[in-house]
């Protein structure tokens, strides 16, 4: 210590370097003098002594280097030596002092482990899914591109469209904002082995997708050309079907492959890691050329901005290509382009945003939670800490103990929680929705840990070494008298303002929390408008080429369906184009008899479904108005609208006997409407499309329909109907989708009933670090107060009233934190808007159940510091001190 | 007589015994070991310093600025407990070592200088 206190006034004068410098030169200096002196008084003259002296030490120049890195070396090791060596017996003591205190040092590590851990989770979430989900080159920079109805659409549906071949050649060619433009088509043909067909998932990519992903052949090489590709029927195989399928064979180039009704040629495997820059999409089996010389084809877009250039000139650019394109085409589409990071078709997007939120206030109470401990133990280390000062301990030593502790209990937070947020995102994952394919990108992200971590280190630091500044202004003489006094110290106060924070950061939580809660709970009961229990929709699907024609695979349905009424268990079949949780729509202007029509440049999407005899029967679906269709045949023209449609159109007036037509070029016959259907949320309770209007037609396109049975009870019709569809189909490959249109319904409200849970938790969580934080407030001024008690109990005051007095001050608190709360919440409810059902923004239940949750968290939290209260010993709290 | 040159390691051992007596300035350290050696050690006296140097940087020295007789600012060594621990375990070895060559090679009487142990 001595040792450390003589180096420290020596560094005064001089920086270390000259230090060692000068220290070596004057015990160079001295060593030569006392040498010469040496052989002066053997006979030597001055002159010869000093020269002797030199030659006795080495030569001079060199030696004096050698000595002087020498030293410095020595310094440089002692310094570390000394550091470790004062950092240790720093570490040592805070264990002991964080040992001595259990319950604050547990409270503290808890509160930042919980804090750290839910934040990395979420924001880990957030982070890769929605703002990392690609990885390619120059990923920032990468955008997805598609279209939309420049005048947005009525359907209830967020419609995207994939621009037209034509369109895709324009943009690679003539949009300069991009550094590349790149396009892929996704569809599942079947994959013919030794035994049988495997339905795989094929996408259709240009030569240059690969290299635009970063991704390099496996085993092989990529498409050199598209043209050469599409000409010479190559083919891609991706690692992973390469590996179950043709067991890694390495000479798989070469080999012929047969999808569907086409054989193709191996050229190569490419990794398993390359995925769509689309979130949730399935995983690639097959890579085959896309084909843009056919302008009927449309692909989804993905593409790298230039450095530099922004979206809106990037969609501009893309808009003028395209209204070239299309003017030269004579196409009339009214379509904008769209410019959007891959994060942002996230479908889980706006829940995911809501929870990133929610998590952000948990860091926020789990910060002032720990500033609040901070605070509360250097009030209570006052007397200890101006005792060690007053004993000689340098303020600068105090203060570095405080912070060493600090940090300790920042690093053992730290670590806890970013372990406890792995294990919780990994939660999260196995609980979520299999319906949310999109969070299995989620991985923890380093960035996000890192800023969790920061901000809450920093927290438990600033606040630890502001109440060591703190403790240190205080005169030691202060601290030592008034242990006693001083209870609303500008500490106290700044103690009840954090805890007051809390409560209002918490109050919102439960608001956000109690809203989709009741959200759930409307969307579980829900009045659908058909009866998904029992339903199933039923999907064949053949290898392509099975069928000759439309007609011969029309055919092929209706022997299905005709031989399913007779499967046990099914009491009735029909048909749709659009089974529930699909849509289909028409493109065309909407005409109504009698009623001026729209410009003829102007295009709408209509919803339609194409549907046989007897869908309303088989869904439990009413009629409004009117009959089914009496006449399924084109030529009657019968149409069905939903109540919906016949609200826009006619309101207040039955639609039935009116006509209409969906005109494209104006040939179109015009049908009359029969009925009018109720209202189906076909895709669950969520989506906003029940109440949009839409057409039922008649006419069967058989080519996308499915088989809809309803069956008594939960029969197992997979096996019967894959047998059944064997018989028929001809050739083999015939596989069968059997969904459950109740499991879908479900499926649909799984997310929010995921979000639900998952803000409800934490919520508990952030009540319950704010209910810590009051208990903390309370009891330290009941502890404070012990001698006025006391005196009061003494005097008489009967023991209820001190009490109440405790509580008044723990739920005034709690109230004036909930009050600020509410009115946070009532503005920032937008953040959770979009995920209600049935329920407004400011929803008043909502409100008032989160001051009496927050009211009664504040009196679970008054208990411990009441009984204390009433404990109180007279005798013993004016005795004391 | 011809001058011994000091085998590599040894000049650490020295120096830590010239310390176990008092604190020593360096050239204090160099004197001693000229005469308990009768002048026979051939070393370069810089030698001694960089010795001095790596002993203070493995902690088995300890260096402080202090005065000389004649009132001269000099930097004065003091063995370390670590060192005297040090210096009694390397001379046992040392002796062994010695003895054990010494008896292999029964050479002509060696003028090493005294080592023996306290």
């Amino acid at each position: 210590m001595i040792r450390a206190g003589i180096r420290r006034v020596l560094s005064l004068a001089l920086r270390r370097r000259d230090r060692w410098e000068h220290e070596v030169e004057e015990e160079i200096k001295l060593h030569l003098a006392l040498r010469a002196e040496q052989l002066v008084d053997q006979g030597r003259t001055p002159d010869d002594a000093y020269a002797e002296a030199v030659r006795r030490f080495g030569t001079l120049t060199e030696s004096r280097a050698r000595l002087i890195e020498a030293a410095r070396q020595r310094e440089t090791r002692m310094q570390r030596t000394e550091y470790l060596s004062d950092l240790r017996q720093d570490v040592t003591f805070a264990l002991r002092t964080l040992r001595r205190d259990k319950a604050w040092t547990t409270v503290t590590i808890l509160t930042l482990t919980l804090g750290i851990a839910a934040a990395t989770a979420v924001f880990s979430a957030v982070s890769s899914v929605l703002l990392h989900p690609v990885t390619y080159p120059g990923a920032d920079r990468v955008v997805v591109v598609y279209q939309q109805p420049a005048k947005g659409n009525n359907t209830g549906i967020n419609v995207t469209i994939s621009p037209s071949a034509a369109v895709i050649r324009a943009w690679k060619t003539d949009a300069h904002a991009f550094e590349a433009v790149e396009a892929f088509a996704q569809s599942d043909p079947k994959l013919r082995t030794a035994a049988d067909w495997v339905d795989v998932h094929a996408t259709r990519i240009g030569a240059g997708f690969a290299s635009f992903a970063g991704a390099r052949p496996v085993v092989g090489r990529v498409f050199t050309s598209s043209e050469a590709a599409i000409e010479k029927r190559e083919a891609l195989l991706a690692e992973g079907l390469w590996r179950s399928q043709f067991g890694a064979d390495p000479g798989i180039v070469g080999r012929v492959i047969t999808l569907d009704d086409s054989t193709y040629t191996v050229i190569g495997v490419l990794p398993a890691d390359l995925r769509l820059p689309r979130v949730g999409a399935s995983t690639t089996d097959v890579w085959l050329p896309l084909d843009l010389r056919n302008d009927h084809t449309g692909a989804a877009v993905v593409a790298r901005l230039r450095p530099g250039i922004d979206a809106a000139r990037a969609t501009a650019e893309l808009d003028s290509v395209f209204a070239r394109v299309s003017s030269a085409s004579g196409e009339k589409a009214d379509l904008r382009a769209v410019v959007a990071p891959p994060g942002r078709q996230v479908s889980f997007r706006d829940s995911l945003m809501l929870l990133g939120y929610a998590v952000a206030l948990v860091l926020l109470v789990a910060c002032a939670n720990v500033a609040h401990l901070m605070l509360a133990r250097s009030d209570s280390r006052r007397r200890e800490l101006a005792i060690r000062t007053a004993l000689g301990a340098g303020r600068s030593r105090v203060f570095r103990q405080l912070l060493t502790e600090s940090v300790l209990l920042a690093f053992a937070g730290g670590a806890l929680g970013v372990f406890a947020g792995w294990l919780g995102l990994r939660a999260i994952l196995a609980a979520s929705p299999t319906s949310l394919p999109a969070l299995t990108l989620a991985h923890v992200d380093y960035t996000t840990l890192g800023a969790a971590l920061g901000v809450t280190i920093a927290t438990s630091i600033v606040f630890g070494v502001l109440g060591a500044v703190q403790a240190g202004r205080e005169s030691t003489n202060d601290a030592l008298k008034s242990s006693t006094q001083r209870s609303t110290t500008s500490r106290g106060r700044m103690r009840q303002v954090l805890v007051v924070t809390e409560m209002a950061l918490s109050a919102v939580l439960v608001v956000g929390a109690s809203m989709l809660v009741r959200s759930v709970a409307n969307l579980q009961r829900a009045n659908l408008g058909f009866e998904p229990t029992g339903l199933y929709a039923i999907y064949p699907s053949v290898p392509r080429g099975t069928f000759r024609n439309n007609a011969a695979r029309g055919a092929f349905l209706r022997t299905l369906e005709t031989r399913l009424a007779s499967v046990p268990g099914v009491t009735s079949v029909t048909m749709a184009s659009a089974p529930p949780g699909w849509w289909r729509f028409l493109v065309g202007r909407l005409e109504i008899e009698g009623r001026p029509a729209p410009p003829s440049t102007s295009t709408e999407f209509i919803r339609v479904n194409n549907i046989q005899h007897g869908y309303f029967g088989v869904m439990r679906q009413g009629m409004v108005a009117g009959t089914e269709f009496t006449d399924t045949t084109d030529a009657a023209g019968q149409v069905i609208v939903n109540a919906g449609f016949a609200k826009k159109h006619w309101p207040g007036e039955s639609p039935i006997g009116k006509h209409i037509r969906v005109a494209h070029d104006g040939t179109e016959p015009w049908r009359t409407i029969v009925g009018v259907a109720a209202e189906a949320a076909t895709g669950g309770p969520v989506s906003e499309e029940a109440t949009a209007p839409m057409l039922y037609t008649a006419a069967m396109d058989s080519v996308t329909a499915a088989v809809l049975v309803r069956t008594s009870g939960t029969a197992d019709l997979l096996q019967p109907v894959q047998a059944l569809a064997h018989n028929i189909a001809p050739g083999g490959g015939v596989t069968v989708k059997v969904r459950s249109v109740e499991t879908g319904v479900a499926e649909a409200i799984a997310e929010p009933r995921f979000v639900m849970w998952l803000l409800t938790l934490f919520t508990a969580l952030a009540l319950a670090l704010a209910a810590i934080g009051l208990y903390g407030v309370l009891g330290y001024a009941v502890a404070q107060r012990t001698r006025e008690i006391g005196i009061r109990v003494a005097l008489g005051a009967p023991r209820t009233r001190i009490a109440r007095g405790v509580i008044v001050g723990g739920v005034a608190l709690a109230l004036s934190g909930a009050a600020i709360g509410l009115g946070i919440a009532h503005w920032g409810t937008k953040v959770i808007q979009s995920q209600l059902f049935g329920v407004a923004r400011s929803d008043s239940t909502s409100f008032v159940a989160a001051a009496i949750v927050l009211v009664v968290a504040a009196l679970l939290a008054c208990i411990v510091p009441t009984r204390r209260a009433l404990a109180v010993d007279p005798m013993t709290a004016i005795r004391s001190d | 007589m011809s001058r011994l040159p000091v085998v590599k390691g040894t000049l650490d051992l020295l120096v830590l015994r010239a310390l176990s007596w008092t604190p020593m300035h360096g050239f204090e350290i160099v004197s001693w070991l000229e005469r308990a050696g009768d002048g026979s050690l051939e070393l370069e006296d810089s030698a001694l310093y960089q010795a001095v140097y790596r002993l203070e940087e493995r902690g088995l020295l300890q260096a402080e600025w202090g005065v000389t007789e004649n009132n001269r600012r000099a930097r004065y060594y003091k063995i370390t407990p670590a060192g005297r621990t040090h210096l009694r375990a390397e001379t046992k070895n040392w002796v062994e070592y010695a003895g054990t060559v010494t008896g292999i090679l029964t050479a002509a009487k060696s003028s090493l200088p005294n080592g023996d142990a306290s």
